[in-house]
């Protein structure tokens, strides 16, 4: 009896300390002031095991269609760029004023990979489709097909290798 | 009194418009930046001997590029050349029109037909043929 009545007054404790802090004003949420090391850390590797974990099943088709670069291609100008970036657009608006900064899709995979081509293809689908809470990412798939979707994974998997003339072709509508 | 006070708001005036004026044009970049066009493929850059035709990138290059200047064909606009000078028209294969059909044109309504002044100065008259 001692002992619930010890938890009740700490559960008590810890839910007025949290709408303390919630309702104090003291958490700056400006985008302009990084997150502690910490904090980032654990929003990071939470982010992560999610993401893993809701894509382990997706099943990846073949990403090697000249077809699917086009489509892609178009969509990722007008959806992505200004954030992720393009050959020959080192940084925008959108880019340095995020925060958590979208990650530069135009480099080399081999700078920020982790896993096999497999396990990012699953991932960056997800990421299109699902968007992430809070990040600016929006969910792509409330308005476009898994078939629009896969197409950008294609372009983004072949991004980093392209000349901004080969983007520009790419890209370009009809 | 009263011309003081439209001297005071002429002097105002004279500040607030161009000041409004300027500000409504600031900004921190260029707004062109945020106009997304839609942009033709630049396909003149393309060096054909050094894409390997396997590669999924440069087969997709290739696709846009003859796509795009397929539809550049057709949407031309065949009324706008009245002005083609037929003068450079001489050599033309009249042998080989052996196999047009006249029997269809029987339907052909001379009446509408502008008629040229100068026959003899278009060699491609169709009265020649």
């Amino acid at each position: 009896m001692k002992a619930l009545k010890i938890l009740l007054i700490l559960l008590l404790l810890g839910g007025a300390s949290a709408a303390t802090v919630m309702y104090s004003g003291i958490v700056n949420v400006a985008a302009d002031e990084p997150h502690s090391d910490i904090v980032y850390w654990l929003l990071e590797e939470t982010r992560e095991a999610s993401i893993k974990k809701s894509a382990q099943h997706i099943k990846v088709p073949d990403l090697e269609s000249p077809e699917l670069l086009l489509m892609g291609g178009a969509d990722y100008e007008y959806m992505c760029s200004s954030c992720h970036l393009k050959p020959g657009l080192e940084e925008s608006d959108m880019s340095i004023g995020l925060y958590p900064q979208p990650p530069n899709l135009s480099i080399s995979h081999e700078t920020h990979q982790h896993g096999t081509d497999e396990e990012l293809a699953r991932k960056n689908f997800w990421v299109i489709k699902h968007g992430i809470k809070a990040s600016g990412m929006p969910a792509w798939g409330k308005t476009h097909s898994d078939e629009r979707i896969w197409a950008m994974v294609a372009f983004i998997k072949r991004l980093p290798t392209l000349t901004p003339e080969q983007y520009q072709v790419l890209t370009a509508i009809d | 009194m009263k011309t003081n006070f439209i001297k005071t708001v002429g002097k105002i005036a004279l500040i607030l418009v161009p000041a409004i004026t300027l500000s409504m044009n600031a900004s921190a970049h260029d707004p062109k930046m945020h106009a997304k066009k839609a942009e033709k493929a630049d396909c003149s850059k393309m060096d054909h001997s050094k894409m390997d035709m396997k590669d999924p990138v440069a087969v997709a290059m290739m696709k846009k590029c003859m796509k795009q200047s397929k539809s550049s064909m057709e949407k031309m606009d065949h009324s706008k050349m009245k002005e083609m000078d037929h003068s450079k028209m001489k050599e033309m294969d009249h042998s080989k029109m052996k196999e047009m059909d006249h029997s269809k044109m029987k339907g052909m309504d001379h009446s509408k037909m502008e008629k040229k002044k100068n026959k003899k100065a278009n060699s491609d008259d169709h009265q020649n043929h």
